[in-house]
């Protein structure tokens, strides 16, 4: 029982891995909480199933459009939302993110209505709801290990992205020091537009696994994954990538484990606890820098 | 003589820069004291360990608030006012959408006592307290010369100006120690000029004045004694000329073989 | 101060007061006109944290919760009287208030936001799980309407709000009540530490500010306000469930404020006489385009976005500066106008 509720906690912390690196990067190059990330991991969803259902298209290519969808969609929202505001006081751009996110999911209301909506059975692969392989008494599904195959090659290669391209050392330059990276010669807003198109389209990659694993998705689907998500990500050390991984595993285990052994009616409140604890016991999280008020 | 600051031995390091590598000094009570240096030398981060914003990693820091001297190493920067330490900023840093008077009454926040209750409920004393910090606040403006725009937004006043407000800001906690941060920078020589006599005219009122500046004939003029700082350390310390003639301190300035040519 | 416009602030007072006696003035227009008032309550309170302190408060309605449901269970199970139900309400809002802002007090203000955004979230939680004290997702039905018993005094009167009319009346008289503290409280030096802050921290604590005592005086007050309008609704409507006291609703007083102007206290009463309003003319419209009601918040969002890049002072800036007016600032004004002229 113990094994089975950390192999589920797995996949679904491995699913909030994939959202909090969308918020911790968008953090690292413009410090500001994007609380549309959990708008886009829905849209992701809604977008795969329609160009599933309308198109006609297989699951595997349909996810790779709604991905790439997404990250228009993320960069559009940093264009016509976020950039005008760069230099407006902290609380603009905080609030506009509010904004954008309320905004986008009464869009997908009005687009897909309230009412949660089935992934489309036909589109998975029979092999996803068979078990895939036991280890003693933990069976795992053709889905999970999917999920597990999948989130880790988009860990991989973002890091290889961060650590290994030239956009990605300049990503980590801004966000080390942006004055200092414009100077350097660094078009500050390409490689904010890429970091945007990056995180959201694993975001939306999140939201489609997440709507397969549930067999549900619906408009306000967005709000919780992005606290909890959030909280990843201020638990592995906001600004931290690799944090972001960590926490999202950390919390996603905690909260099955949690709902299994604590309380199940507190699930959604456990991640929110975890998040309190670290803020008050180790404010830069389990690997970031310190943070505390800039002086 | 009194001492009514003393540095001793003082290091602030961030991760793997030593900002102040065991710096040593004193200041004395009633006099004025300038900090010099290069850029990079360490100057703010100094005021910034005395005004309690950083704590020193190493050594210790003691102020004489009257009495007996007090260690005051890491104390946080409210404590630091209330015992008599005000500062100013090297990049202005007023309440730029209140207006001048508000500056000044917030500058004043330490010497005032009402809560909550008190504005709740307009008490009395109440009442008192706000005419009486805006009849003193008047006071400050008119001692830097910007009674008149009492009400303007600060924002809008000049340059100079804005660093006149800055300095009566810091005035109005009614210190025993003012630090000032390049407080003639983009200033022309007619403010700066003027700034002179307002320096003085705070020497009077018997507050001991530490001072960082670039504008070396502004420093020479008025500091009788200057401390040093290079790279975090402390190269050299004495009066105008002493400081002028010495090798090392022209060439931190103009760099290796400027003494000598 | 003019006489022109004490005489319109009087006209105003008196259309204020004679309003339900209009003949326009159904039981349906009283009602939402009560709802105006509770949200104004509710805007006033909520401006004091992104208004004043810059720190934006996601989980303002967490509050108005905490207020509402310790009327409707003091009330239903000892039979409390509402007049000491709000002071009991509005100290265990405030004391949630200061534990809330607790862990984010040495942080940054983004810390404080995401806090308060899971904050809604355990409110409704603890409200919909709790059934033992808050009967759940079924709701507390029966919570008795407000009375004035005047039986501890040896009096034998009493009387039951049974209309909207008296909660009419007591709600201009919260709003007032509310909006004077307000007013006071930002003109003074508690309100000025606060502007400081939201100023610039770093400056504000150079000026002797204790940054950590002044935001938690800050996260009190502002809760204490939030339960306090939760009391006067509980006790007004009569019915309580959690699905209220949702992020959605916390959005909404933002939106308020943000229309009206942060930091702005006329801004947010007008704030939410407008979004009141319109939602009550959207909750009409929208169903006759297929739309659930719901979608009125693509409305409000979308204003929120547009204020902040184009008006973010709000679309009435002019009604700003209550303080500016006061006594002091004016005799000072015109000595100073003396000087200058002699």
């Amino acid at each position: 029982m113990f094994e089975q509720q950390l192999f589920n906690g797995l996949t679904l912390g491995l699913i909030y891995a994939l959202i909090a690196v969308g918020y911790t990067m968008v953090y690292g190059v413009i410090e500001l909480i994007n609380f549309a990330h959990g708008e886009v991991y829905m849209f992701g969803a809604f977008l795969c199933v329609t160009i599933i259902n309308s198109l006609g298209v297989p699951l595997f290519p349909a996810m790779v459009l709604a991905m790439g969808l997404c990250a228009l969609m993320g960069v559009s929202i940093d264009h016509i939302a976020y950039k005008p505001l760069r230099k407006a006081p902290r609380l603009a751009a905080l609030i506009t993110a509010i904004g954008v996110s309320i905004f986008l999911q009464n869009i997908a209301m009005i687009i897909w209505g309230s009412r949660p909506v089935p992934f489309t059975r036909s589109a998975v692969p029979a092999a996803f709801s068979e078990q895939a392989f036991a280890l003693g008494s933990v069976s795992v599904s053709g889905l999970q290990l999917f999920i597990y195959l999948f989130t880790t090659a988009m860990m991989i290669g973002l890091t290889l992205i961060i650590n290994k391209t030239k956009v990605g050392t300049a990503m980590r330059a801004l966000a080390q020091n942006a004055t200092a990276a414009a100077l350097m010669g660094i078009n500050v807003n390409r490689v904010i537009a890429f970091t945007f198109a990056l995180g959201s389209s694993l975001g939306a990659a999140a939201g489609i696994l997440v709507a397969m694993y549930y067999n549900t998705m619906s408009a306000t689907m967005g709000y919780n994954a992005g606290v909890k998500a959030f909280a990843a990500a201020v638990l592995g050390g906001i600004g931290s990538v690799p944090g972001a991984m960590l926490g999202g595993v950390v919390l996603g285990v905690a909260e099955t484990l949690g709902a299994g052994y604590v309380s199940s009616q507190y699930r959604d409140g456990l991640g929110y606890a975890v998040m309190i604890a670290v803020i008050l016991l180790r404010p830069s999280g389990l690997l970031g820098k310190s943070v505390g008020q800039k002086a | 003589m009194d001492t009514i600051l003393n540095i001793d031995g003082v290091s602030k390091r961030f991760g793997g820069l030593l900002a102040l590598a065991d710096v040593s000094f004193e200041v004395k009570k009633g006099h004025i004291l300038g900090l010099i240096g290069p850029n990079g030398a360490g100057k703010t981060t100094m005021f910034n360990c005395i005004a309690g914003i950083y704590t020193p990693t190493e050594g210790t820091i003691t102020f004489d608030k009257g009495g007996a001297p007090v260690s005051v190493g890491g104390s946080r920067p409210e404590q630091m006012t209330q015992m008599g330490v005000a500062r100013t900023f090297q990049n202005i840093r007023l309440f730029g959408s209140l207006p001048v008077l508000d500056n000044v009454r917030i500058g004043r926040h330490c010497r005032a006592a009402q809560g909550f209750w008190g504005a709740v409920l307009r008490t009395k004393a109440q009442k008192a307290e706000e005419k009486l910090l805006v009849e003193q606040s008047l006071e400050y403006l008119d001692f830097v010369g910007l009674k008149h725009k009492a009400l303007d937004l600060s924002s809008s006043l000049s340059y100079g100006d804005q660093r006149r407000l800055e300095i009566a800001r810091a005035l109005a906690s009614q210190p025993k120690l003012l630090l000032l941060d390049e407080p003639a920078a983009g200033m022309n020589p007619q403010e700066t000029g003027s700034l002179v006599d307002l320096i003085h005219a705070i020497l009077e009122k018997d507050v001991t004045v530490v001072l960082i500046e670039h504008d070396m004939k502004l420093v020479m003029s008025i500091c009788e004694h200057l401390v040093v700082l290079d790279h975090g350390v402390k190269i050299a310390e004495g009066g105008p000329r002493e400081i002028r003639e010495n090798p090392e301190v022209i060439e931190a300035y103009l760099g290796r073989g400027a003494a000598h040519a | 101060m003019t006489g022109q416009s004490t005489a319109l602030k009087l006209l105003g007072l008196c259309a204020l007061l004679a309003f339900p006696l209009m003949p326009f003035s159904s039981e349906y227009v009283l009602h939402v006109a009560v709802l105006i008032m509770v949200y104004a309550v509710l805007a006033m309170g909520l401006n004091v944290l992104p208004g004043f302190c810059d720190l934006l408060d996601l989980g303002y309605v967490g509050f108005y919760g905490i207020g509402a449901y310790t009327a409707g269970i003091l009330s239903l199970n000892y039979d409390m009287s509402f007049w000491v139900v709000v002071p009991l309400a509005a100290a265990l809002g405030a004391l949630c208030g200061v534990l809330r802002g607790a862990p984010t007090l040495r942080l940054s203000g983004d810390y404080f936001a995401i806090v308060t955004f899971g904050f809604t979230e355990l409110v409704v939680l603890f409200l919909t799980n709790e059934i033992w004290l808050t009967r759940g997702p079924l709701g507390m039905p029966g919570i008795p309407p407000i009375d004035i018993n005047l039986s501890w005094l040896g009096i034998d009167w009493r009387y039951d709000f049974m209309s909207e009319t008296p909660y009419y009346y007591l709600g201009l008289l919260m709003v007032a009540f509310v909006y004077v503290v307000m007013c006071r409280i930002e003109d003074s030096r508690l309100g000025r530490a606060w502007l400081s802050i939201k100023e610039d921290p770093l400056a504000a604590a150079s000026c002797g500010i204790n940054l950590m005592a002044y935001k938690s005086v800050a996260f009190a007050f502002s809760a204490a306000v939030g339960a306090l309008a939760g009391c006067f609704m509980a006790r007004w409507s009569m019915f309580l469930a959690p699905d209220v006291f949702k992020f959605w609703e916390s959005f909404l007083v933002l939106c308020m404020i943000v229309l009206g102007g942060l930091g702005n206290i006329n801004g947010a009463i007008v704030g939410s006489v407008v979004l009141i309003a319109l939602g009550e003319v959207l909750r009409v419209v929208l169903p006759h385009f297929g739309l659930p009601t719901e979608t009125r918040f693509l409305a409000y969002g979308l204003l929120m976005i547009l204020i902040m890049r184009f008006k973010p002072g709000g679309i009435f800036p002019a009604i700003a500066a209550t303080s500016k007016k006061s006594r002091l600032i004016m005799d000072l004004k015109a000595r100073l106008q003396a000087e200058r002229a002699g």
